[in-house]
């Protein structure tokens, strides 16, 4: 690039966004710094480590959601309804074999069992993820492209309502949990008290982004996915197909949704209703970032996140809604396209 | 090897070609020339599988091809450079080039195209690294086209390569495409440079409302009247 010597016209970059012109960027990433120093002040470093483990899950829920926008342009509303069958899923898998477990005890299965239901979990979303593409976006898709974001986003909402109220009907609305997953005594470290669980749940996110952003960045197949976010007629041209990627699209981010869903379990009984809040949480997030922008909506997580710790420690848990909503009103105001910009074709060009 | 029979096409109710048939030889280097608005951006699109004909036939290399999707007729060997060149914006220019490689999954041939197109456009071995969105006009046409090369097609369809392009630019770009035509690739160029396009190709079609007015031999065309006066200016 040190050859360039033409003006570059502004284009906000992916990732880095650029330093000079970018004052929302600025001004959320200093409040975020300052947010933070303030949180390891006050409530020590216990809160900074509560911040990391919900940012981690945050941020595998809204790369799933930045996506589905950003490749197949759905305004995707029962993001949360994976995340609840992923919830299920584990429970329905670890609970026979804990039971197992207490009669038979066995060091080496009891390590393991979580991960099989957390596998098990990830692997029925991609399957939903598959068929819900499959039978109802796909459909659509082939009918008319006509005014296709409010479609989807209607029919998104719809089944939403499909499956909270069949998770009802089938399941009843009990609470669903697990007490912990691995039956150890927490880390203490620094004064924290960090339960496995809980640090389990970080590294599975983290490992889980960074293989998901590696796959993005790295492999064939995920260029193509890039490249059909950037632009579809483009992509067609160079032999990609469009209908295969959509649908492994749809189901990657299905599959981390329900991942996180599963790996949140000892935290979120699953019940009907439990995606609601990483739905509007991953939401949150993808608004403040910008919509479709992948690598901002792993940093978003963690941002909303700090807010979110953040509320609670100074306004009291019952604030712990109100905060990140009025954020999100005031990005919406100043820096419609969020922070950091967002590069695919969007509502606007809709 | 690439021919049309008989097409119509339309935009919802605008029908825009009426029976619009053209042939072209494998090696061959025809132009479709025609004024704003004939319908010939339409009649590649058709090709390119972009746009379904109500009627009439595609083929390539003896079948059909009418009715397939865009990327399977990528697939066979058909590279379609547009107008507005569908660049991947937000991504390098190394990038872009992979991308267009994207159905060949034999390495060598892969590195070989893209040394050949290295060859061709200079100037985007120095920008390999920079996003397509960022560049010039100039260097992204050049870059549509070197996309297009990637895909190792026997056929390219160019739409405008020389639209709003400085003079020696387009010039570049247009020895580009006949080295490579001399490398054995069929080329049918869509353009509004008719001077510069009667040079290089050896044939053209004339489309004018949609219907092939007019189709022989580039010399010829040339002391054609109607293409002196329409086109020329003379």
């Amino acid at each position: 690039m040190s050859s360039s010597t033409i003006q570059l016209p502004r284009v906000r970059q992916l990732i880095k966004p650029s330093s000079h012109k970018n004052t929302p960027a600025w001004v959320v990433g200093l409040l975020s710094l300052a947010v933070a120093v303030l949180i390891g002040v006050k409530g020590g470093p216990a809160q900074l480590v509560t911040t990391l483990v919900t940012g981690g899950m945050w941020a595998l829920m809204s790369v799933g959601l930045a996506l589905i926008f950003g490749v197949m342009n759905i305004p995707h509303f029962a993001h949360g309804e994976s995340f609840m069958v992923g919830a299920f899923v584990a429970w329905a898998v670890f609970t026979p074999l804990n039971g197992y477990l207490q009669q038979h005890p066995s060091r080496f299965l009891s390590t393991v069992a979580p991960f099989a239901g957390i596998i098990v979990a990830a692997i029925v979303g991609a399957a939903m993820g598959v068929v819900i593409e499959r039978v109802i976006f796909a459909t659509l898709r082939h009918r008319t492209k006509e005014g296709w974001v409010m479609n989807a986003f209607l029919l998104t909402v719809g089944i939403s309502y499909v499956l909270t109220n069949g998770a009802t009907l089938t399941l009843g609305p009990d609470y669903r949990g697990v007490p912990q997953y691995w039956d150890v005594p927490p880390l203490q470290f620094l004064g924290i008290r960090l339960t496995v669980d809980r640090l389990a749940a970080f590294i599975i996110a983290l490992v889980v982004i960074v293989t998901l952003w590696l796959f993005l960045q790295r492999t064939s197949t995920g260029r193509a996915i890039r490249a059909v976010s950037q632009d579809e007629t483009g992509a067609q041209m160079v032999g990609i197909n469009l209908d295969g990627i959509q649908t492994l699209t749809f189901a990657l981010a299905t599959a981390t949704a329900a991942l996180a869903g599963a790996s949140l379990l000892f935290m979120f009984p699953a019940y009907p209703l439990v995606g609601l809040n990483p739905l509007y949480y991953s939401w949150y997030v993808v608004m403040l970032v910008g919509l479709g922008n992948v690598p901002g909506a792993i940093l978003g997580g963690f941002i909303v996140a700090l807010f979110q710790t953040a509320t609670q420690q100074f306004f009291g848990i019952s604030w712990i809604n109100v905060v990140p909503t009025a954020i999100m009103v005031i990005v919406l105001l100043v820096a419609p396209s969020g922070i950091f910009g967002s590069e695919v074709k969007g509502i606007q060009e809709q | 090897m690439l021919a049309i029979k008989d097409i119509d096409a339309s935009y919802d109710f605008l029908q825009v070609l009426w029976g619009v048939s053209l042939a072209v030889q494998e090696g061959e280097f025809v132009a479709l020339i025609g004024p704003n608005g004939a319908g010939k951006t339409t009649t590649l699109r058709t090709i390119a599988g972009l746009i379904r004909p109500s009627a009439g036939q595609v083929i390539f290399d003896g079948k059909s091809i009418k009715g397939l999707r865009p990327h399977e007729i990528s697939r066979m060997g058909v590279a379609y450079v547009s107008e507005s060149l569908n660049l991947f914006t937000n991504m390098s220019v190394r990038e872009n080039l992979w991308l267009g490689a994207y159905s060949i999954h034999d390495k060598e041939r892969r590195e070989e195209s893209q040394q050949f197109v290295f060859q061709l456009f200079p100037r985007l071995k120095e920008r390999a690294k920079q996003l397509a969105g960022t560049m010039s006009g100039g260097e992204r046409k050049m870059l549509a086209i070197a996309r297009g090369i990637m895909s190792c097609p026997r056929a390219m369809l160019i739409d405008e390569p020389s639209l709003g392009l400085a003079p020696h630019l387009a010039h570049e770009v247009f020895q580009g495409l006949l080295t490579l035509n001399k490398r054995g690739v069929t080329i049918l160029l869509v353009e509004q440079n008719v001077h510069m396009t009667l040079e290089i190709t050896s044939r053209a079609y004339v489309l004018e409302h949609g219907r092939v007015v007019m189709a022989g031999p580039s010399q010829e065309l040339k002391q054609n009247e109607h293409v002196r006066k329409a086109y020329l200016g003379i």
